[in-house]
């Protein structure tokens, strides 16, 4: 508490050194964005120094001993921690919270949707609304899993007592908080309206607010880039003896695979967005047609990052929902080694395909035919997923508890979301629905559908790990099944909607559209609805759900085989892999040993067949 | 393969078949696409109904898949679960199998109506005639080949390709007409091009997607940033904009 008191003090004085030194030196008004720009950028050195960095680091560099924050209790979770377990859970907590509030954003959006005319937003004020629902949830779909679990579980996953750097980690979430506020404080200098992509010239010249979004956003992207170096170097370098590369659990290898993109590409939309806070504070003309600048330019940075980003979203899904799979229909991961090359596969082609962003942009159309080309060979490695998860379903012994019964969801949601993105790919088509509803509803299939449902998989299945208590599993299926119907209603009659003559990021729309957008306005709100039943599951479980015990779904992996929630530093002994990690089926296969420690692998199974050796694939 | 596996299989084929005989009803019985005014709309539909008919059976088969895995395989567990499911950890030919259709799936899609579909949507470049859009927030300035002039109104000949030479005075716009289904941005700095060939004659009180939709997001007036579109017969057109051009 003591710690994000000053951080605040350090912050706010900070922004005011920056702010008051640039308006003496320039002259101007304290409000002007140059300000704004040097006031946030020293206020950042001033938060981070104030929450943590000033305690430690910045000591040794000085020759002083780091002070170690020694709080205990739930006021650990409001300060500078390194224990990769608190940031995980700091990270739950905070984009749940963040995803809930872009959720209200939706709301708002769909009220105003739900008829022909102006409702209750003017133009303006819709623009707004919607370019921060999108920003937000861009955030939530970019952080949410690889910040949650990937802090929490891929240590535990590997054997490691927590990550590589956890000071950097600690960093790596104390630059969130900054985002939401320079995001949130927006509105003070008139907001931002060119939505989540901020094309130029349009956000070169709108209101002040979208100097906050594009230094909010640089600065989510450097927490996004470090926290991808951290997970590369966790895995790579702190793996337990005996778990070699063949060995990781899925989830571990879908977090690299991301971490690999959002440290590769992640600069591409940070230099971007420099571009256009030089083109709005300096002068500069980068993204001015008319001064021989290319609002072209920035598409195709902007793009660089932001497909490949949908793959950091998605990537992390796919571990989640696979490690769901093979865990609870008791049988070994199919095709292991096809599903890592896939996952490599799919990293590698994400920053390749960019251009299909672009097919009606106005770029050289020899440009079409390689990107469309490039973009279809994604489907490739995508359908080995899709083919694992269900061959690993099938003939298993499916336990329909929540996390699978969300994860079997999952796979029609993905496969909606890619069947239709096929659509957007081929140029033919895209050339009529770009721009559409088309896209809204299917990147609503993809992002929520392909993301949002991972991560609820996810929160059901590591819920009893996390927190130690059961959730109410009738409830959660209510859940589960009200929300995929709610799903369904919005977002269908939303492709109907493109093909029909609705572009998107309107406030407004010919009147002939009104019965389609009045019904999935409706089911919006049904939807929404069962957010609020999600938000009593987990805060009635975490309060007096029924003890879960060590390993409440008898699973194989390493987290499954400490207390729920994990010691301090994670294992009482020294694990030692020995096999696979999904030995399901096969007698005697165990995936770790700890030293010192007699028992703690899961209670072998009967097995129902002779197999194999677990660690052949 | 003992009775129950084969069991398994007959499930999964009567669902597939079952769904896929659903989607193909819907896809072909319901006309989901509005009216076509254009050939342009045409090849763009074409694409369409094609690459729905080829997703048809693969959500088919996946949706089938889950159905019997729920149906078949689920079992009931009182406390924690004491059987395993087969060790099958992968099936080398099964998934080289899948690999090599898919990918022959993705070759045939991008060959056609990828690029097949491309070279028919473009055509050869050359046009009857030019029309000159310039867009600004959040109006349409259309001028004729002989100096007519049209603001928030766009009138086009049926039955002759139109080539459309657009430009931007201030953001990046997008020039999008429902009914012929193409769109193309309006990039200051650049002149776009988009070709295209009105069938039919209307006007937007036939159609309300016979109108020119700002398609990029632009501002407060982006909704708004929409013009009608009438297509006259060709002798109409002339004498239109014939007459226009004398009277400015």
């Amino acid at each position: 508490m003591r710690q994000l008191l000053r951080a605040v003090i350090f912050g706010i004085l900070g922004y005011l050194v920056g702010a008051v030194l640039t308006w003496l030196v320039r002259g101007g008004s304290l409000g002007d964005e140059v300000c704004v720009v040097f006031g946030y950028v020293v206020g950042l050195v001033g938060w981070l120094f104030g929450i943590g960095m000033g305690d430690t680091w910045v000591r040794e560099w000085f020759g002083l001993p780091a002070r170690e924050s020694e709080v205990t209790g739930w006021k650990r979770y409001l300060g500078f921690s390194t224990n990769h377990k608190v940031i995980g859970i700091q990270y739950l907590a905070t984009f749940i919270v963040v995803l809930l509030l872009g959720g209200v954003a939706a709301m708002i959006i769909r009220l105003e949707l739900a008829q022909a005319g102006e409702g209750i937003l003017n133009a303006d004020r819709y623009n707004q609304i919607m370019s921060m629902h999108g920003i937000l949830m861009v955030a939530v779909a970019v952080a949410a899993i690889l910040g949650s679990f990937g802090n929490y579980l891929v240590p535990i996953m590997i054997g490691a007592d927590d990550m590589a750097f956890p000071r950097l980690n600690a960093v790596t979430f104390w630059l969130i908080p900054p985002v939401a506020i320079g995001l949130l404080a927006a509105p003070a200098l008139g907001s931002f309206d060119a939505g989540w992509t901020a094309y130029p010239p349009l956000s070169v010249v709108n209101n002040g607010g979208q100097i906050l979004f594009v230094l909010a956003v640089t600065t989510f992207g450097l927490s996004s880039i470090l926290g991808g170096l951290n997970v590369i170097t966790t895995i790579v370098t702190m793996r337990a003896p005996g778990m070699t590369w063949g060995r990781l659990p899925i989830f571990v290898w879908a977090a690299f695979a991301a971490s690999m993109i959002s440290l590769l590409t992640t600069q591409f939309f940070a230099a971007s967005l420099v571009l256009i806070a030089m083109d709005r504070v300096a002068g500069t003309v980068f993204f001015d047609g008319a001064a021989g600048g290319d609002p072209l330019l920035y598409q195709h940075l902007f793009w660089f990052y932001s497909h490949p980003a949908v793959y950091v979203m998605v990537l992390p899904g796919f571990g989640v929902v696979l490690e769901t799979i093979t865990h609870m229909s008791r049988k070994p991961l199919f095709a292991y080694k096809a599903v890592v090359v896939s996952l490599l596969t799919i990293a590698g082609l994400s920053v390749i395909v960019w251009a299909h962003h672009m097919f009606t942009s106005g770029m050289a159309e020899y440009l079409h035919g390689p990107f469309m080309f490039a973009t279809e060979m994604i489907s490739v490695p995508t359908g080995v997923i899709f083919l694992s998860a269900v061959a690993t379903l099938w003939r298993g012994r499916l336990w329909m508890k929540t996390p699978l019964f969300f994860a079997m969801i999952w796979i029609f949601q993905f496969l909606m979301g890619g069947v239709t993105g096929i659509f957007l790919a081929d140029v033919v088509t895209d050339v009529s629905l770009h721009d559409s509803y088309f896209v809204v509803a299917h990147f609503h299939y993809t992002i929520m559908g392909g993301m949002i449902f991972a991560f609820l998989t996810g929160i059901f299945f590591w819920f009893p790990k996390i927190t130690g208590r059961m959730i109410n599993d009738r409830l959660g299926i209510i859940f589960a099944v009200w929300l995929t119907i709610g799903f369904q209603l919005t977002f269908l009659p939303q492709f109907w909607l493109g093909t029909n003559g609705m572009n998107r990021r309107i406030a407004d729309y010919p009147e002939q559209l009104e019965g389609a957008n009045l019904f999935s306005s409706i089911s919006a709100y049904f939807l929404g609805g069962s957010f609020l039943l999600l938000v009593y599951i987990l805060l009635s479980a975490a309060r007096r759900g029924p003890r879960a015990g060590d390993n409440p779904w008898n699973a194989s992996t390493l987290e499954w085989q400490v207390s729920s929630p994990p010691p301090e530093h994670n294992f009482s002994g020294q694990p030692t892999v020995l096999g696979h990690p999904y030995g399901y089926g096969t007698a005697g296969s165990r995936h770790a040993e700890f030293a010192g420690v007699t028992t703690g692998g899961p209670t072998p199974p009967e097995p129902t067949g002779a197999g194999e050796g677990g660690d052949n694939e | 393969m003992d009775q129950n596996r084969r069991n398994d299989w007959i499930w999964f084929g009567s669902l597939w078949t079952a769904f896929s005989a659903v989607g193909f009803y819907l896809v072909l019985g319901i006309d989901l696409l509005p009216a076509q005014w254009a050939h342009e709309a045409e090849v763009v539909d074409d694409a369409y109904i094609l690459l729905m008919g080829l997703s048809i059976p693969i959500f088919a088969g996946v949706a089938a898949a889950l159905l019997t895995s729920l149906l078949r395989f689920r079992v009931q567990v009182d406390g924690t679960p004491t059987e395993d499911g087969p060790p099958v950890h992968t099936n080398r030919n099964f998934v080289r199998l899948w690999v090599a259709s898919t990918l022959m799936l993705a070759l045939m899609i991008t060959v056609n109506p990828g690029f097949i579909g491309i070279a028919e949507l473009r055509g050869e470049p050359s046009a009857d005639i030019v029309v000159e859009v310039q867009s600004q927030r959040w109006s349409w300035k259309v001028n004729y080949e002989n100096g007519a002039e049209t603001f928030n109104q766009l009138y086009l000949p049926a039955d002759r390709r139109v080539r459309f030479d657009i430009t931007s005075l201030d953001l990046v716009h997008s020039f999008w007409i429902p009914a012929f289904r193409v769109k193309i941005d309006a990039v200051p700095g650049r002149v776009t091009h988009l070709y295209v060939t009105p069938e039919g004659v209307g006007s937007f009180e036939d159609d309300f997607n016979l109108r020119v939709q700002c398609a990029e997001i632009c501002g407060l007036g982006h909704a708004q940033m929409a013009m009608p579109v009438t297509v006259l017969a060709p002798a109409d057109f002339d004498a239109w904009v014939s007459d226009l051009a004398e009277g400015a």
